[in-house]
């Protein structure tokens, strides 16, 4: 196996980045269960099938960076929204990021025999290296939407009203302080203190 | 998935299984569901069988006979309700309905498709009542109830808010959200009730409100947003409480008393009222618009929704304004009338200020504040400088029951347009009747759900972060304290740049009233751009 070729690689996958894309979104698609994946697949409209616009539009971009990186804020933002979906699925971690692993079958499925034919497999293992720190970008972002999910749920308990009792609301007592409560109350709340 | 060995997890198949519906067992995961009701808040009420269980036991203490009870409250509920047992015949399943729901748009889950998940309902009706599907079984589309089914039944009913969006696709006019009722009332029949609903409805049968507040708390809370008002705004306002004699009783969800942001809403309606000089009165015993009720039974519903006629009685008034709320909208408008009216001992609504009858009111006699405000506006009654919410691009969410439920369309629009200078559709297939859901109404806005809540938050979400990336939004209004509640949530995940404001909050911010000061902060005590005061002063 020659080592070298890269560029010649991306030559090729970059021929061949329509076919790439869209077997990935296939790929994707079929981690749901066969109606949604047809519905993520036909319905074109981007608000009747926010999820399925979601993988449409993020998967071209992420490829076209992992190919020439040109914008890493465009291709963080599109590794984002399309984790961020998935991380509050019905997905555990590793199925969520499983996607990733996905995209090498794909590249594999549609420039696999070439890639033989031209010696080219050193060049692809090198090219995968970036789909695997990638995939590491991405479990950052799973990691910091899941960390946003349980932000959400403490300060939802935080400002729950259930848990006080005649008292005023949580959240509304911290950002205004004591100084109304003293008005009402005429006396400090040891619990502000 | 901590079970799987590494062998194991060589051999995953990431593939979904290729099995009908009804071949793929329930499995409830912690994040989707809502936590069980305690005991004594079922007790408080009455409401059957009221037992200690969790959703990820096996055994969920059902009593011996629950298979009974669930076919015997379904026989009943199909001769009470002729729209049930249609909505049981006629789907036809052509999937008009499948792709129009939230948490199917969020989730992926075709179980949230809402032909399926009131299929989880009709297989049950097929397989037990009619001879078709006792006899041909699934052949027939129908089932037997088993604990498993049950299981699942319960699993899915507090995964549908009620929206009905679904039934605006429906080309027999199902109302899946009816079924989603029906099923959650069987679902109560054995005590399996969720505690966010079950607890709001104790509270409110012993004190008036959702949340609990007794009456001096009520009292004092709305008293602390006038000491706001007075600090903000310049104003003293000193609001009047049960009130015998007064014009009007004025009505609205204990979310907007307590919860920021709704707390600023109420904000904008004590203002309102001052600056017209309003003849109204406030109730620490109708303290709550609301009807958790509604997502628990009918009967429970009318139960709850019966004190906002017995105190407009005592009190005298001659009409009702109701504040932003969203289902208690859907009540009021297609069900208190029948529930507990008719109110003849109350007056066909007129506007003291305009004297515009409210015809469309003459059942109920209750005004929505939209309404109110609307027509305020259009008969040049304030005195708004739309200039003090320019640091904000604002878009409006339709509230699902508002919307849907009663029709309102217009009238928030025409008061964002007249207290904002930037004002902003989302896409027209996401808003008006078409309007998505916030993903957490009909007694789902649990903490312990928010997984489900955010898949389900998803939809509307889109939208807003498109006229966000595209417009620059950065404000998110809605008429609805669940909105209000959930949707700064649901925006903290989907779109962090975007806040949630009440309507009312955004006339608070834009009225001139007389003797105000210089306006240099809005209702939340945060500088208003260009107004003077760099950040809130230290001392608050």
């Amino acid at each position: 196996m020659a080592r070298g070729g890269i560029d010649q690689l991306i030559g090729i996958l970059t021929e061949q980045k329509g076919s790439i894309v869209e077997k990935w979104i296939q790929k994707i698609h079929e981690t749901y269960p066969p109606e949604t994946a047809n519905f993520f697949r036909k319905e074109r409209n981007k608000f009747a099938n926010p999820v399925g616009s979601t993988i449409q539009e993020a998967a071209g971009p992420i490829i076209e960076e992992l190919l020439e990186p040109r914008d890493s804020e465009v291709f963080y933002k599109h590794l984002d929204s399309l984790i961020r979906v998935r991380a509050v699925q019905d997905f555990t971690a590793y199925a969520a990021l499983s996607i990733f692993f996905a995209l090498k079958g794909a590249i594999r499925d549609i420039v696999g025999k070439q890639v033989r034919r031209e010696g080219l497999e050193w060049a692809l293992l090198e090219f995968e290296s970036r789909v695997d720190r990638m995939t590491l970008l991405a479990f950052d972002i799973f990691m910091q939407c899941r960390e946003k999910v349980w932000e959400i749920k403490r300060d939802d308990l935080l400002k729950r009203p259930f848990v006080l009792s005649g008292g005023m609301c949580a959240s509304y007592m911290v950002r205004r302080g004591q100084k109304h409560l003293k008005k009402a109350k005429g006396s400090n709340n040891p619990s502000l203190n | 998935m901590k079970d799987l060995t590494p062998q194991e997890m060589l051999r995953i198949d990431l593939h979904p299984p290729k099995t009908p519906w009804m071949d793929i067992p329930v499995k409830i995961k912690p994040g989707v569901y809502c936590y069980p009701a305690k005991p004594e808040k079922l007790e408080v009420v009455g409401m059957p069988h009221p037992h200690k269980w969790s959703p990820l036991d096996d055994d969920w203490g059902l009593p011996e006979d629950w298979k009974e009870i669930v076919l015997n409250g379904m026989r009943e509920r199909l001769e009470k309700y002729r729209s049930f047992k249609i909505f049981m015949d006629i789907c036809v399943r052509c999937g008009a309905c499948a792709d129009k729901c939230h948490f199917f748009l969020g989730s992926g889950d075709p179980k949230n498709m809402p032909v399926v998940r009131a299929e989880l309902i009709r297989s049950v009706y097929r397989g037990e009542f009619t001879r078709a599907g006792r006899i041909l079984g699934r052949l027939a589309g129908g089932r037997k109830l088993t604990e498993d089914v049950l299981k699942e039944i319960w699993y899915y009913m507090f995964q549908c808010t009620e929206c009905r969006r679904c039934s605006l696709f429906c080309p027999y006019g199902i109302d899946t959200a009816e079924v989603t009722i029906i099923g959650r009332e069987l679902i109560n029949l054995l005590g399996l009730n969720i505690n966010w609903i079950q607890e709001p409805v104790a509270n409110c049968y012993e004190t008036g409100n959702h949340l609990g507040l007794l009456p001096h708390t009520f009292k004092q809370n709305i008293e602390f947003m006038c000491m706001d008002i007075e600090e903000f705004v310049g104003i003293k306002i000193d609001p009047p409480f049960n009130r015998k004699g007064a014009e009007i009783l004025f009505v609205t969800p204990s979310g907007d008393i307590f919860a920021d942001p709704g707390i600023y809403t109420l904000s904008g309606y004590l203002m309102l009222f001052e600056h017209l000089g309003l003849d109204y009165t406030w109730s620490t015993y109708a303290c709550e618009g609301g009807n958790f009720g509604f997502f628990t039974s009918m009967e429970m519903a009318q139960r709850l929704n019966a004190k906002i006629y017995h105190e407009a009685k005592r009190l005298g008034v001659k009409w009702i304004l109701g504040g932003e709320c969203g289902h208690m909208w859907r009540v009021v408008h297609q069900y208190m009338a029948t529930f507990n009216g008719p109110a003849d001992f109350l007056e066909e609504p007129v506007s003291p200020i305009t004297g515009t009858k409210f015809e469309n009111a003459k059942s109920t006699k209750m005004v929505h504040i939209s309404e109110f405000t609307a027509d305020l506006i259009k008969h040049n009654k304030l005195k708004l400088d739309k200039s003090r919410n320019d640091h904000l691009k604002v878009t409006f969410h339709d509230s699902c029951n508002p919307s849907r439920g009663m029709g309102m369309f217009e009238e928030p629009r025409y008061i964002i347009k007249n207290v904002c200078n930037n004002f902003y559709e989302m896409p027209e297939n996401t808003i008006r009747e078409q309007t998505f859901c916030c993903g957490s109404g009909a007694g789902l806005n649990a903490g312990e759900n928010m997984e489900i809540r955010l898949r389900g938050g998803l939809p509307r979400a889109n939208a807003v972060k498109y006229v966000h990336e595209r417009f620059g939004v950065n404000m998110l209004a809605c008429v609805c304290a669940i909105d209000r509640a959930v949707l700064p949530a649901s925006m903290s995940y989907w779109v962090p740049e975007v806040k949630v404001a009440g309507v009312s909050e955004l006339v608070g911010n834009a009225l001139i009233m007389e003797g105000e000061n210089e306006r240099s902060v809005d209702l939340r005590g945060e500088p208003i751009p260009g107004r003077g005061e760099e950040e809130v002063s230290e001392d608050v």
